[in-house]
């Protein structure tokens, strides 16, 4: 025992806050730790493992902030590693001290954690915060008789407000924290004969740290497998019914803590009001008005506010891509920096706007206690296709951009409901379709009222959100009977009192998320898109080699600066199509000629997995459309008069085009996406898995639009 | 009765929690047998039922209601 101690010492000493949902857990780390945070993973799971260095003095201290739980008693991934950080003997380094983060209003709640917390033996704080909130319902606790009774120090803190923060740093600095006696007496629940063996066996402290490990360790995978199968024998060889024995030990705890309630707390008589804002909120009718009213503000906003950075970004990446070109020698690795590289990480910083934004409106509606309420309102419509009343979180953001979208439904705890709502989220049309919808309509759709007031392309857009909403509830209706899980669905989610939000948590969470993005996800989506360049700029040598010389000769025939643009655009489009891309898209001829498409396309469709508006530059590419991008017109124009290499109709004919709008629907054509579900899933199973179901029913859906319009 | 068979508006007391893997759940969010309950909304077509628990208004689904016993207070 002494030696394990004396392990623990070596080092910063590592601080974990824990405590239930909702209790401003996180107010309290970013205040000790401010922008010092660290985002990690915990080994085979899905949650992240957020520490930040907290300096006093001259003196470090880890801070980990665990996930919100209401027990030791695991039942989503995230208690499991509170769980297991707070319990497993077999971890290396287990936090020296713990800061348990009680709501004053929701006391007998924070105790039944707290006290676990003290059987455990760990070394305790108790911060008492939403002290405002207490006061506000006429709450008073006494502070001393709860450190009398329980023997730990406690602190009462409103860290909303910032008020009593500053004695957390004083108290982290002194050590100020207390292994209290026994709370409850687990040998009055559990055979003393089998506590004894247990503790023994994987050497604990006491005999509560036995009984956890009863309870859950025969589960817990990160325990060796010989010492499982041990647990599991001593049980079955006992009889011991397991959840009989959890049901008794929270009675007893709670009856306990009754007691201890009565005696630390007074109450003026509270009246339990109906809030007169969920009279509205909740309404079965006005509610889901005023859902929609929000949802339509948040859009305005982002599609509004999120522009112009968008533009700002992509504006500069194209000069800093200039510049490289004009400043450096002309060469494979200055090509390769000015169209690989900085187009790479510049398609990955532009993102970030729509991230930042869509997670700041998050935060916004979580901290004011709204997000709860939707889950309340919506899980009755998403359960029949295997969707919990949380997924409406990350359909809604994938209009704008699935990949906020996917990174949302990590606050999902089914693992079922979470996985399909990641799968089908990138079904949700997002914005970077929206461009490829407008050339493509404007080049299929007539321009006609329909009833005298309907306008016929308006009515096509909106029918491609729709094919495309129907996509995502028929393919999650199917997952939802494919996928198996033994995890039971359940929603059990407090309607947290309406709050001001807290401006400070809500930049954070903006920046942290963008961090998140920009670092996991970014590697990927580079290496892609350096892969893709590769592909589009080199070809066989003696080929490409010759369609240059040509230019060139060509070039220097040109009369006027009209000619020279268009035999530059010729050139450019002989190259895309000579190269190693458009010989993959000559391949893939054969594949795609059910679906309408000719090569061209098909290269067109290979470029534009990096993001599907890369469709539109490679189409003008290939058709050298030189010129100004920006102008729809051009383009459609010019994509009008196409005609087909083989039949010699055009390319472009209706049953083409809606072929191609409804490919657009279904495929992933999004590296960005994949690279985000490779990170929420933390391996490429499922983003592998996703792309070739998305393809598979785009193709499917393409065909069959094909067909029945040709 | 179960508590998903309240009406809005009107308050029971907790008698029991009927076995089921969810029970656990449900004590540790507090609802324990003796307290007190108002059911104050319920979504529509069957949807989540919102709990006045004394300091607290919680959620459920329908199905979980139905696992807390209860006695009609008024």
């Amino acid at each position: 025992m002494a030696s394990k101690d004396q392990s623990k010492r070596k080092g910063t000493p590592q601080i974990a806050i824990i405590g239930n949902p909702n209790v401003g857990k996180s107010t309290i780390f970013n205040y000790l730790t401010g922008l010092n945070q660290k985002i990690g993973n915990y080994p085979g799971v899905t949650v992240d493992k957020k520490t930040g260095i907290l300096q006093i003095q001259g003196e470090s201290f880890e801070i980990l902030d665990l996930p919100g739980t209401y027990s030791l008693f695991p039942n989503s991934e995230d208690e499991i590693i509170t769980h297991r950080i707070l319990n497993n003997p077999e971890l290396e380094k287990r936090p020296d001290y713990v800061l348990m983060v009680i709501d004053s209003t929701q006391l007998s709640r924070g105790l039944f954690l707290s006290t676990q917390l003290i059987d455990l033996g760990v070394n305790l704080t108790i911060l008492l915060n939403m002290a405002d909130l207490a006061a506000g319902k006429n709450i008073e606790i006494h502070s001393y008789e709860l450190f009398k009774q329980l023997g730990v120090p406690i602190l009462q803190t409103d860290a909303r407000n910032q008020k009593g923060l500053e004695p957390i740093k004083k108290l982290i600095h002194q050590r100020n924290f207390a292994r209290a006696p026994q709370f409850l007496d687990i040998l009055k629940v559990v055979p003393p004969l089998i506590l004894d063996l247990v503790k023994e066996k994987f050497e604990l402290e006491n005999h509560y740290q036995a009984y956890q490990m009863i309870r859950f360790g025969a589960k817990d995978k990160s325990i060796l497998e010989k010492k499982r199968i041990w647990l599991a024998q001593v049980l079955e060889e006992n009889k011991f019914n397991l959840e009989e024995v959890q049901l008794e030990e929270t009675k007893i705890r709670y009856k306990k803590i009754t007691d201890l309630v009565t005696k630390a707390l007074t109450k003026k008589s509270s009246p339990k009001a109906k809030s007169s804002l969920d009279k509205v909120v909740l309404h079965p009718f006005i509610g889901y008005l005023v859902f929609i009213g929000v949802l339509l503000l948040i859009f305005q906003t982002l599609f509004s506010w999120a522009s112009y950075p968008m533009d700002w970004i992509d504006g500069f990446f194209a000069d800093v891509s200039g510049r490289v070109l004009t400043t450096f020698p002309d060469g494979p690795l200055t090509r390769l920096l000015a169209e690989g590289v900085v187009p790479g990480i510049g398609g990955v910083v532009i993102f970030i706007p729509q991230i930042a934004l869509l997670f700041g409106f998050l935060a916004i509606l979580e901290d004011t206690g709204y997000m709860s309420r939707v889950v309340f309102l919506l899980d009755r419509w998403m359960r029949p296709f295997g969707l919990h009343g949380k997924s409406i979180v990350p359909l809604v953001s994938g209009v704008a951009c699935a990949i906020p979208g996917v990174m949302a439904a990590r606050n999902i705890s089914n693992w079922k409901e979470k996985m399909i709502t990641i799968l089908v989220t990138p079904l949700m049309s997002c914005s970077a379709r929206l461009p490829v919808y407008i050339i493509l309509i404007g080049l299929s759709v007539p321009e006609e009222q329909v009833f005298g007031f309907i306008n016929l392309q308006a009515l096509a857009l909106l029918s491609m959100y729709l094919l495309g909403v129907l996509g995502v509830l028929g393919t999650a209706f199917l997952l939802k009977v494919i996928l198996r899980t033994d995890e039971k669905s359940f929603l059990m989610t407090e309607l947290p009192s309406y709050r001001i939000p807290r401006w400070k948590d809500v930049g954070f969470t903006m920046v942290e998320k963008s961090k998140t993005f920009v670092f996991e996800a970014g590697k990927v989506i580079l290496a892609i898109s350096i892969v893709l360049w590769g592909l589009a700029s080199y070809g066989p040598p003696a080929t490409m080699e010759e369609i240059r010389q040509q230019g060139m000769i060509q070039q220097e025939q040109a009369t006027s600066p009209d000619q020279l643009a268009l035999i530059d655009a010729e050139t450019n489009s002989l190259l895309l199509e000579n190269s190693f891309i458009g010989i993959m898209g000559r391949a893939i001829e054969p594949v795609i000629q059910p679906l309408g498409y000719d090569w061209k396309i098909g290269i067109a469709l290979i470029t534009s997995f990096a993001a599907r508006e890369v469709f539109i530059s490679t189409i003008a590419t290939i058709y050298s459309i030189g010129g100004d991008l920006e102008d729809d017109l051009t383009i459609r124009e010019k994509l009008a008069t196409q005609l087909n290499a083989y039949t010699g109709e055009k390319t472009f004919t209706p049953a083409t085009s809606y072929s191609l709008l409804v490919f657009y629907v279904f495929a992933m054509q999004c590296m960005s996406t994949l690279a985000v579900v490779k990170r929420e899933t933390k391996g490429w199973k499922w983003p592998m898995i996703q792309t070739v179901y998305m393809s598979a029913l785009a193709y499917l859906m393409a065909f069959i639009t094909f067909q029945i319009f040709s | 009765m179960t508590a998903n068979q309240l009406t809005l508006n009107q308050s029971g007391k907790i008698l029991e929690i009927s076995s089921s893997p969810l029970k656990i759940n449900l004590m540790e969010l507090g609802f324990l047998p003796g307290k007190q309950l108002t059911l104050q909304h319920r979504a529509p077509l069957g949807g989540p039922l919102a709990f006045q628990l004394e300091e607290t208004l919680l959620a459920l689904r329908k199905n979980e209601a139905e696992l807390i016993r209860i006695e009609v207070l008024y």
